[in-house]
């Protein structure tokens, strides 16, 4: 195994770590509706945000 | 009345609407209690291309949409089903906050024809915005066959408002409705007689508004506000921040002494008052009437001993239908996915001389695992597609109605079934949506019950254990598993009333409304809503994990055994707690674990560790012929679900009789894991899969909704033991009766 496999090797462990970081946690496993706004944290109606 | 609307849709990006501005340009807000067809009217306006979100910070659904008609650009907002607009929901809030501060230039006031008189109540208090409302009086066929009689004139002369008959589903009215909204400028409803005590109260209050807070009146409607200070509406109170409210007491002494009761009592007996003597004025109801299709429905359907074995009938024929309807296609993304998509793959890395481990890693990684979850997309619309019909037709309302008596067994009411039943679709939506439920202890333990209902990422594990283990009762076994998710809920529910949530229940009205055939377009576009974010997470973190799997199944590198990779020793490490469970195997052991970023991964790992890459060279199919295989075996697949469709209860595909061989070059995980468990063993397995802890990104939701981890542990910790003692009662009491 070569310097250009370990390369490609850890720049597709990281992608696919960042991937997961991101689909999990910042939009919340792509579940129905959290796409859009519903599945922030709970707060009072601001006109402002329409 | 009209066939078609004639209107024409500009631009559906609602935040780049600036270019068709130069025309003008009103906003409509539409207004309704559920069920009143308020969708179907925006569906049928503004059709698929509908901008769907939310309301900020909430899971309550906003619509809108942006469309020319009659060379005036009409925005539309959809505000939630409210039955009023008092401040007690989150919808009600929404609705009127929407109203009062985004002051839309009119609204459309959608109300149900067979139910006149309470959907007017709603219709008495937009009044009071002072806001042009056009009335479109909808399910107007329906009342019509009722022998029901509106004088339309007379409720527009009573209301001071166009009233317009509609027939949203078959898109009857909507020109004339669309004609007079852009026509209401300078319109302004009728001022509403409240009564003599109500109105002197009200004119003290006007004037001491106009003297003392005149800043008011350009943010605020008037006659809403003077009503809202003299009921001492608490939101609007706390907004304004009125300092002296003493001029408001002595402008209601007189009302509340003479009624002998606080003034939102008061309000709320004139509104009802109005909606029931306009409904009397203006409705004229055949003098004998038949019961109806709904009502002889309901007498079977809520019955006390039917109403339980009914729905668990339903939800019977649904799995039946489920199966059958999709099995085929299921088998025929699977070949398609280890054939000539893996065959694809191979050549195209081939042909640029990526490194061999690269091959390895698209198709025993990528393909392999995100493939064995792609095979059940059709399975996992199917059941959306059933559960999307059921709620449609009205039945869904039923069941939570039914389920009122055993949730009150365990300490909730009918409402904390609605979540549970979001649930079927995926856990995390149905943990976000117990914000419907007021209670904070109802809260709570809704969303410990939740991960007990299965969610359809569990779809793909039962598929393939049913499929190769119980084929001839597919429908019953899956069907076993969703009522065995929903009698432990009601196991844990009693005892977590008696240790964690002491208290009583409390009282749930609900409306049910009529039954109703659901248009395939709604059926289709709900079922795509709810279906779509499976395809999404196969192309994301079901993605990366896949990924990540095949690196620990081949790290340290050049690992020759799998059992000896990170994977296999952590799995090895895990075994043991589950041997007793029957399936005490590494394999296994490191499925579950990968499962717990997503259900389906299950699968996605299985299909890495067990499907062994063939060695043989065969000749490769040229790029036509593989084409060629996919069209005619596809048009197989449609027509071998459209018999099993027909036949109802017909043998699917998964059970067809196909040869050894055949089997295997389509299958080959079922195949594997035939040789591995056994159908005792595949029962408990896929029982522990519905049961033990649910998935990572229902954890974070539980976090984000409680702001602890505390419900999430809880959850965690009794599902990991549930989980192992049913399966190891149905592993170890199968054995001890002989079906081991």
């Amino acid at each position: 195994m070569g310097l250009v496999d370990i390369i490609l090797m850890i720049v597709i462990i990281a992608g696919a770590v960042y991937l997961l970081y991101r689909s999990l946690w910042k939009k919340k496993g792509h579940c129905p509706g959290c796409d859009s706004e519903t599945c922030k944290p709970e707060k009072k109606y601001n006109p402002k945000d329409c | 009345m009209m066939q078609d609307t004639g209107y024409k849709i500009q631009d559906k990006d609602m935040h780049h609407a600036s270019g068709i501005m130069h025309q003008r340009t009103i906003t409509v807000a539409v207004a309704g209690n559920p069920n009143s067809g308020k969708s179907t009217l925006i569906n049928a306006i503004a059709g698929t291309r509908l901008y769907v979100g939310n309301w900020p910070g909430v899971t309550v659904e906003k619509k809108s949409a942006l469309f020319e008609y009659e060379g005036t650009n009409i925005k539309l907002v959809d505000l939630p089903g409210t039955y009023s607009l008092s401040p007690y929901t989150q919808e009600e809030i929404i609705a009127r906050d929407y109203l009062v501060h985004e002051k839309p230039d009119a609204i459309i006031n959608v109300v149900d024809a067979t139910n006149l008189e309470r959907n007017l109540y709603l219709t008495v208090q937009l009044l009071e915005l002072g806001i042009p409302v056009v009335m479109a009086l909808n399910i107007h066929d329906e009342a019509v066959s009722k022998g029901y009689k509106i004088d339309i004139k007379i409720m527009e002369d009573a209301l001071g408002i166009k009233v317009i008959p509609t027939v949203a589903t078959k898109k009857i009215g909507l020109n004339e409705l669309l004609r007079a909204v852009t026509d209401t400028s300078g319109h302004h409803p009728k001022k509403l007689n409240y009564g003599s005590d109500i109105e002197a109260a009200a004119s003290a209050v006007e004037k001491q508004i106009k003297n003392s807070y005149p800043q008011l009146l350009k943010k605020y409607p008037l006659r809403w506000l003077i009503f809202k200070l003299m009921e001492e509406d608490s939101h609007v109170m706390e907004e304004i921040n009125v300092g002296d409210k003493s001029f408001i007491e002595e402008a209601t002494k007189h009302l509340k002494k003479a009624h002998g009761n606080d003034v939102e009592s008061i309000m709320a007996d004139e509104r009802y008052a109005l909606a029931s003597g306009l409904t009397h004025e203006v409705l004229k109801k055949p003098e004998f009437r038949k019961m109806e299709m709904t009502e002889k429905i309901d007498k079977i359907v809520l019955n006390r001993f039917l109403g339980i074995p009914i729905f668990l009938a339903a939800m019977w024929v649904v799995f039946k239908l489920t199966f059958d309807f999709s099995a085929p296609f299921a088998d025929w993304i699977d070949a398609m996915t280890t054939g000539p998509f893996k065959r694809w793959a191979e050549a195209i890395l081939g042909f640029i001389h990526a490194p061999e481990w690269t091959v390895s890693l698209a198709t025993d990684g990528v393909i392999a695992g995100v493939g064995f979850v792609i095979v059940f997309v059709p399975v996992i619309f199917a059941m959306m597609f059933f559960i999307t019909f059921l709620e449609g037709s009205g039945y869904m309302a039923r069941a939570a109605f039914v389920m009122d008596r055993a949730m009150h067994a365990i300490g909730l009411h009918g409402k904390s079934f609605i979540p549970m039943l979001l649930g079927f679709g995926c856990n995390v939506p149905a943990v976000y949506a117990t914000r419907v439920l007021e209670n904070p202890r109802d809260k709570a333990l809704t969303s410990l019950l939740i991960p007990l209902m299965s969610c359809g990422a569990r779809l793909p594990v039962y598929v393939v254990f049913i499929g190769a283990f119980f084929t001839a009762y597919a429908g019953t076994v899956l069907w076993s598993l969703y009522v065995m998710g929903i009698a432990l809920a009601v196991l844990m529910g009693i005892i977590f009333k008696r240790t964690l949530f002491k208290g009583e229940s409390p009282m749930f009205i609900m409306e049910l409304p009529p039954y109703r055939m659901p248009s395939f377009r709604s059926l289709m576009i709900h079922t795509w809503e709810k279906g779509k974010h499976f395809l999404i997470k196969a192309g994301t973190y079901i993605l990366a994990v896949s990924i990540l799997v095949w690196f620990l199944l081949n790290l340290p590198w050049g690992v020759e055994n799998k059992k000896d990779s990170y994977l296999g020793k952590m799995g090895q490490v895990i075994a043991p707690v589950l041997e007793p469970v029957g399936f005490g195997n590494w394999e296994a052991a490191s499925s579950l674990v990968s499962g717990l970023i997503a259900k389906e991964i299950v699968v996605g790992t299985m299909g890495e560790i067990y499907v062994q890459k063939k060695d043989e060279k065969k000749e490769q199919p040229a790029l036509t012929d593989d084409l060629k295989e996919m069209g005619t075996s596809f048009a197989s697949a449609v027509r071998d679900s459209a018999s099993n469709v027909i036949s109802t209860f017909g043998i699917s595909s998964l059970s067809s009789e196909e040869s050894a061989e055949e089997k295997e070059e389509r299958s080959p995980l079922r195949d594997v894991i035939k040789s591995k468990f056994t159908p005792l063993s595949a029962y408990a397995f896929i029982a522990f899969v519905l049961l033990y802890m649910p998935c990572v990104v229902v954890a974070i939701a539980m976090r984000q909704e409680f702001g602890t981890w505390k419900w999430f542990g809880i959850a965690f910790a009794y599902q990991m033991a549930l989980a192992w003692i049913v399966a190891f009662t149905i592993y170890q009491g199968g054995k001890l009766i002989g079906l081991g």
